[in-house]
């Protein structure tokens, strides 16, 4: 094998390292490499303020009776839904996430309250959904991969709600009920620390 | 036609060696660094969030003496107390992120332990109003020691739950021990606990003055 050859390669595989090596610019990508629908999907469970979100609502919506909670639980998907369609067409709003941890530290509060009526509970599920679809924009070039994430990203956020609601409330007990008001105010603290810890960093660095 | 010759060797070799090492300062300039830590040495990941009150001695002790006194008073103050607490510790950290002054944080943290423990050693049962508003005014001190500390960096939601379950892990730790005092002998115990937290708080405190 001559020079030349040997220079290409040795090139080529370089090349290979820089391709690997090269963080994309994904925001908030779970795993990378992992795409399409199952990617989406992740993308829903794994980023931690879509999971704070969701467990949120989930918690606030299993407190409530049957039909409420199911009410609610159509309220979120119809929410969803339509977000992501919005999303499919718009930029990534700045303040996405920020809206969605306020949203579900107003639920921890609620649920460490003990006290969420569907006519303040189905309003803050709709505000989560919207704002976790909107933060919620795959960051690839190709616009048929982009739509398969946001459909996964859909059906993973219903999943992902439908068994945090149904978990919640097959709790029953004082016990149960104590630790989801502990919970709840656990998620609270997590978003005004967050939420300050956010604004603080972006002041500082402009 | 030989290769023209320069003080390095012949061009095209230097062609080459650029060729291969502007793809290695490529790799070497785009390959990102471990932020695993922020500027000052803080870790600012779930780990780190989560060792933080862990390794305050004086907040643990009066953390643990939350949920001690929680478990002392019984229902409903054995939620009530771990509820207010992180609600109250977290809003007083916002304070300390945004840098809002708090003078007398430390001597606040060591009368917390004195305060608390010594509820749990002299079994004091006031209503639980009195218990949640001494807890939460404490609270901010925690709070606020927590806040000013924390590093600004990124993946500011992993440290926040670090720091919070880390904290609710300790008052569910005081709860678990405070549990002991359904029986007599444990009685004795969970108030001998609250005594030792009360007495290492004088120590924080002599130190902080």
């Amino acid at each position: 094998m001559n020079k030349l050859v040997m220079n290409k390669l040795l090139r080529a595989t370089l090349l290979v390292c820089l391709l690997v090596l090269a963080t994309p610019a994904l925001a908030h990508s779970p795993i990378m490499g992992i795409g399409g629908v199952f990617g989406g999907m992740l993308h829903a469970l794994l980023i931690p303020e879509h999971g704070i979100g969701l467990l949120a609502v989930g918690l606030a919506l299993g407190r409530q009776q049957g039909p409420a909670s199911r009410a609610g639980l159509l309220i979120f998907m119809a929410a969803l839904t339509g977000g992501l369609v919005v999303t499919a067409f718009v930029t990534e709003p700045a303040l996405a996430a920020d809206v969605l941890l306020a949203a579900a530290g107003i639920l921890g509060l609620l649920i460490a309250a003990a006290w969420v009526p569907p006519v303040v509970g189905w309003p803050l599920a709709a505000i989560t959904a919207v704002a976790l679809a909107l933060d919620s924009r795959p960051e690839v070039t190709s616009t048929e991969e982009a739509v398969r994430m946001l459909i996964g990203t859909g059906i993973g956020g219903m999943i992902a709600l439908a068994i945090v609601t149904e978990g919640t409330a097959l709790l029953q007990g004082d016990v149960s009920r104590t630790a989801l008001r502990v919970f709840g105010s656990w998620i609270a603290a997590i978003a005004i620390l967050d939420l300050s810890l956010r604004a603080v960093t972006r002041i500082a660095t402009g | 036609m030989a290769p023209a010759m320069t003080f390095f060797g012949s061009r095209r070799v230097i062609m080459r060696s650029l060729g291969c090492l502007l793809p290695l300062v490529a790799v070497l300039i785009t390959s990102s660094p471990a932020l695993a830590h922020s500027e000052n040495g803080a870790a600012i990941d779930f780990a780190g969030g989560f060792t933080h009150p862990i390794f305050g001695p004086d907040h643990v002790i009066a953390m643990v003496a939350v949920g001690l006194w929680g478990a002392f008073l019984g229902a409903p103050a054995i939620w009530v107390l771990p509820v207010v607490f992180p609600l109250v510790m977290a809003a007083a950290g916002a304070l300390g992120v945004f840098g809002v002054p708090l003078p007398g944080v430390e001597v606040g943290i060591a009368l917390s332990a004195i305060a608390l423990g010594g509820m749990v050693a002299f079994a004091a049962k006031p209503p639980l109003w009195i218990a949640a508003v001494l807890v939460g005014a404490f609270a901010v001190f925690h709070g606020h020691a927590h806040g000013a500390e924390l590093p600004v960096g990124a993946d500011a939601i992993a440290y926040s739950m670090g720091f919070v379950v880390a904290t609710g892990m300790l008052h569910v730790s005081g709860i678990a021990f405070g549990g002991l005092s359904h029986w007599p002998a444990g009685r004795v115990a969970v108030r001998a606990a609250g005594a030792v937290i009360a007495l290492i708080g004088v120590a924080f405190l002599v130190r902080s003055i």
